[in-house]
């Protein structure tokens, strides 16, 4: 668990102050300077524009860093709302939400995002909705779960009889449950955020121009790969490291709990 | 067998079903003018607004939801794709043409990454802990978060523009689709690697197998008859996740390497809001996806029979 929130805590550092360390304004053209090779003036070099590539990348931490984590953030109370919402609705309720999941997980999620950002028109606004819109399936399988096993026990029901009211068993009784396994899956889900929003913006459906993001960043870079291929490198490896970090913490998290389940 | 059988079959229409009526609802509701979307594609040009209106007409956007739902949804079921509202041209065969370019790529990924992945698993596990096990999950996890798109860029930048071995653009000969397959299927490598190399592991971890151990069968045989089905169980749970990266990659690489496939169809359709090409590609995507769901589902049971279902 300390892991994680160490994790989002720098994450979050790293989107919030990071610009601040930015030698430059990451919009500023500077077409006499453009595509010039790291140097101590630029020290990860140009764009085609002149832009300065490390200051780009300090700033599109906040795009792309900060959108993911918004987009995690999102799915993740919508998938628990669903999920909650079946295994305690049952029935019905609870036939009719999982097929709906279902229709939501026969499908690739990018590839739906996809469509969903390029057919609202782009921008970020419609890179979060879509994002969020097929990315909360797997919370609610996994709160699904969760709830059904917690809904016969015996300590829920004896504080619904005893008067308890729901909001109150939600909050003592179901969310320290559902905590853990949550935050696995958040951490999975926030690193297929940052893939997913870096995809839709080297397809050209994600943060538009001149905004700085990762995934655009080489949308750009991708046409010079022959004359200044080193652009290219600097949006790839943000993208890895900051993947690469989540995963691994997120393994950790996994791990933690499981020996904590099932003793080490 | 039978009765799950039906109830899986079911469960695949109404979740077909709720894909077509989902992605219809969505495009339908999309914002913009679509007529005018189209117009622009198909005349390249500002046009006044009667002729917006009549291409609104001949692209059937004038009628009400559940009316053109329907129109779209009969034809459908005779796999019936209908027209392009750009070109007007039927949608099957631009369609089976961009097949063409997909699966035979799709399948090349997929040969690579179960070539890469079962090897490095299985040598990976014959010390668990060693070198070649530690080296081989770093490399797999690493794998993991490297992205297709940055992966197919870093692979043009060594093996065409420096090397100069392999062309990078384009699909006209079998060599234009070596990088493009490598890319996919150093993906699905790095993933199957992790899954395959923790179900080796557990199955080998089993009570029964010193047992039989004891009773004297041969290594390889309790390697093929006894490790290989257990170990099976979870690889071919993530073949469905497996399958999701798969069909994500190809929109990626193939907009990297212009090959002219399904994802670059998708991506030019969703741009010049060419609906009727948007939702074949969609139908056919969840159509496949939900047939191989249905085979692993029935694989799984005969491998396990005591498994009732994935998610019970």
């Amino acid at each position: 668990m300390r892991s994680v929130v160490m994790l989002a805590v720098v994450m979050v550092t790293v989107a919030g102050i990071g610009p601040l360390f930015a030698p430059y304004d990451p919009t500023a053209i500077n077409i006499p300077n453009r595509l010039s090779p790291p140097s101590s003036e630029f020290p990860l070099g140009t764009d085609a524009l002149g832009r300065d590539i490390l200051s780009r990348i300090l700033h599109g931490a906040r795009w792309s860093l900060g959108l993911a984590f918004v987009v995690s953030l999102i799915s993740l109370v919508i998938g628990t709302a669903i999920g909650l919402l079946a295994a305690l609705g049952g029935g019905l309720t609870d036939w009719v939400t999982m097929r709906t999941t279902d229709s939501f997980l026969a499908f690739p999620e990018l590839v739906a995002a996809i469509v969903i950002a390029g057919l609202t028109g782009g921008g970020t606004w419609s890179l979060i909705f879509a994002l969020a819109v097929t990315g909360w399936m797997r919370y609610a399988r996994v709160a699904r779960g969760i709830g059904l096993s917690l809904k016969t026990r015996g300590y829920v029901i004896q504080a619904q009889l005893a008067g308890m009211s729901g909001l109150a068993i939600a909050r003592w009784h179901y969310l320290p449950s559902l905590l853990p396994s949550l935050t696995v899956v958040w951490t999975g889900m926030f690193a297929r955020a940052i893939l997913g929003i870096s995809a839709l913006g080297f397809l050209g459906f994600g943060v538009q121009p001149p905004n700085p993001e990762w995934g655009s960043m080489l949308l750009d870079a991708r046409v010079h790969i022959r004359s200044t291929p080193l652009q290219m490198i600097w949006p790839g490896l943000a993208v890895v490291i900051s993947v690469l970090a989540i995963n691994l913490a997120g393994d950790a998290l996994r791990d933690a709990l499981a020996e904590e389940r099932d003793g080490p | 067998m039978i009765a799950a059988l039906a109830g899986l079959l079911l469960r695949a229409v109404v979740v077909l079903f709720g894909t077509a009526l989902l992605t219809f609802a969505l495009l339908w509701n999309s914002p913009g003018d679509p007529a005018q979307a189209i117009a622009m594609a198909r005349f390249d040009a500002l046009l006044t607004d009667d002729v917006i209106d009549q291409v609104r007409v001949e692209a059937g956007l004038d009628r009400t939801f559940w009316v053109a739902f329907l129109d779209w949804l009969g034809p459908l079921l005779r796999l019936d794709f209908g027209h392009s509202s750009v070109t007007g041209r039927p949608v099957w065969p631009d369609l089976s043409n961009a097949m063409g370019y997909t699966f035979p790529l799709a399948l090349a990924a997929l040969v690579i990454g179960i070539g890469v992945s079962l090897p490095l698993a299985y040598l990976a596990t014959r010390r668990p802990g060693g070198w070649l096990d530690r080296a081989s999950v770093a490399v797999a996890t690493l794998g993991t978060a490297i992205p297709a798109y940055w992966l197919g860029l870093l692979l043009i930048l060594i093996f065409a523009v420096h090397l100069a071995w392999l062309p990078a653009m384009g699909a006209r000969t079998p060599a234009h689709g070596i990088l493009p397959a490598v890319t996919l299927g150093l993906g699905v490598a790095a993933s199957l690697t992790r899954i395959i190399r923790s179900g080796i592991l557990e199955a080998r971890a089993r009570p029964f197998l010193p047992a039989l151990r004891r009773r004297g069968v041969g290594s390889a045989a309790i390697g093929r008859d006894h490790v290989a089905p257990h170990a099976a169980v979870p690889v071919l749970t993530v073949l469905g996740l497996e399958l999701a990266f798969l069909l994500e990659g190809l929109v990626l690489v193939e907009a990297i390497f212009g090959r002219p496939g399904l994802g670059s169809f998708l991506v030019t359709a969703i741009m010049a809001r060419d609906f009727p090409h948007v939702q074949a590609v969609v139908v056919l995507t969840a159509l496949i996806f939900v047939t191989v769901n249905l085979v692993i589902d029935v694989a799984y049971r005969i491998l396990d029979p005591r498994i009732g279902g994935r998610d019970a």
